[in-house]
C-alpha cells in the first residue's frame, strides 16, 4: 500500500505488517492490541519485536504528520453536515 | 512533455519558477495548458463539494473532463482538448500533487508510469531504487558518487522507448530536498533495495517483480481501462528491464556494484 502525506505530499510505499497497522488504526484501538491480535497471529512474529518496530512506525508516521498518536482514544470527527 | 501553468499572481509565479527551477523553459507549443487560480485557506477548492484536508485525493472522469481533488486542491483536466484548470491553496505541495497525477494518467496511455523509487543515471544508463519506505532510497542517494547523476530520490518518472525504457528527472524531491538533474536515459535495471550486512544482488522472481513493482507505481484514478494499462505496463517493463533485489550496506560502497 502506498499513502500520501496531504501535509507535504511525501510519499511512503508500506510492507505488509505496515499496511495491517495503517488500516487499523482508528483512533480507539490501541497498537498493543493491534500487534497482538492482527500482526502477531498473521505473521507468526515475536510479540516484543513486533511491538519495537509497530512503536517505530507509527513514530515515523507521525513526525511526517500522517498519523496521530495519543495516550487516549480520539473521537471520531463529526459528519460533513454537521461541521 | 511540456505542460504550461498560468497564474495572475506574481508571486506564485515566482513560487513555481524556483520550485521547478531546471525544468522551467519557454515553449510556444506546449503540449498540456492549466490554469491556476488561488484561493485562501478559509475558502474551499470547490464550494459545491466541499472537502477536509485530510480526505483521500480522488480522481475521476466526470463529464467527459478529469476531476482531480484533494482538500487543498481541485482541477478539471480535459485531456483531449489538453487544457485544465487548477483551484488550489498557496501550498505548493498542492501543484506538485495535481501534476504528479497528471503525469500518471498521461503515462498510462504512453505505456510508462511514475514510481516511487529514487534513480540515477551512470555511465550513460540509468537504475531505479524503490522499496517501502525506511529501505534506502533516500540514503542511496545521498551516497551516490561524484559520476552519478541523481533524476529523484522521490518520484522516477518511467516512459517507453523503443523496446525498453527510459528514465527522466523529476522536480518532484523527497527527505534529501534535492530536486532532481532534467536528463534521461535507457533504463538498466530496477533495484529492490533492502538494507543489510553486506552488499549483495539477488535474483528476483518475474511475478515478485511484477508485484513489488506494482505496490512502488503511483495510480489514483478510478478507471478501469487505465488500471488494466498500468498493469499491462508492469508486466511489459518486468519482461524488457532485470528487477533484481540490492542488499546493501549503507554508506557510499553499495555503489561499486551498479555500474
Amino acid at each position: 500500500m502506498m499513502i500520501m502525506s496531504a501535509v507535504d505530499s511525501t510519499f511512503f510505499t508500506l510492507n505488509e505488517v505496515a499496511t495491517v497497522i495503517w488500516q487499523a488504526a482508528d483512533g480507539c484501538t490501541p497498537l498493543s492490541d493491534i500487534v497482538a491480535r492482527r500482526i502477531c497471529p498473521e505473521f507468526e512474529v515475536d510479540p516484543a519485536e513486533a511491538g519495537r518496530d509497530a512503536e517505530q512506525f507509527v513514530n515515523d508516521l507521525s513526525r511526517h504528520g500522517i498519523l496521530l498518536v495519543s495516550e487516549q482514544p480520539i473521537p471520531s470527527p463529526p459528519p460533513p453536515e454537521a461541521r | 512533455m511540456t505542460i504550461a501553468l498560468r497564474t495572475q499572481d506574481a508571486a506564485f509565479r515566482q513560487l513555481l519558477e524556483d520550485r521547478y527551477a531546471g525544468f522551467v523553459k519557454t515553449s510556444p507549443n506546449p503540449q498540456f495548458e492549466f490554469d491556476i487560480s488561488l484561493f485562501e485557506p478559509s475558502d474551499s477548492p470547490d464550494p459545491s463539494q466541499a472537502k477536509h484536508a485530510d480526505d483521500d485525493v480522488q480522481v475521476r472522469l466526470q463529464g467527459g473532463q478529469w476531476l482531480l481533488q484533494r482538500g487543498d486542491f481541485c482541477a478539471r483536466w480535459d485531456s483531449a482538448a489538453g487544457r485544465g484548470h487548477i483551484r488550489q491553496s498557496r501550498n505548493p505541495y498542492a501543484i506538485d500533487s495535481a501534476l504528479r497525477i497528471v503525469h500518471t494518467l498521461i503515462l498510462a496511455r504512453q505505456g510508462g508510469f511514475l514510481v516511487h523509487a529514487a534513480s540515477a543515471i551512470r555511465g550513460g544508463r540509468a537504475f531505479l531504487f524503490a522499496g517501502v519506505s525506511g529501505a534506502g532510497k533516500t540514503t542511496i542517494s545521498r551516497v551516490a558518487p561524484l559520476d552519478a547523476t541523481l533524476l529523484t530520490d522521490e518520484i522516477s518518472y518511467v516512459r517507453r522507448a523503443g523496446n525498453g525504457y527510459e528514465a527522466w528527472g523529476t522536480p518532484f524531491a523527497g527527505e534529501l530536498a534535492r530536486v532532481g538533474e532534467n536528463q534521461a536515459a535507457p533504463v538498466s535495471a530496477l533495484f529492490l533495495l533492502e538494507k543489510g550486512g553486506e552488499n549483495r544482488i539477488e535474483p528476483v522472481g518475474e511475478s515478485e517483480a511484477i508485484r513489488l513493482l506494482l505496490r512502488n507505481i503511483l495510480f489514483f484514478a478510478e478507471d478501469s481501462e487505465l488500471v488494466n494499462l498500468v498493469f499491462r505496463s508492469a508486466c511489459e517493463f518486468v519482461e524488457r528491464v532485470p528487477v533484481r533485489r540490492l542488499i546493501f550496506v549503507p554508506d557510499e560502497r553499495v555503489w561499486e556494484m551498479i555500474r
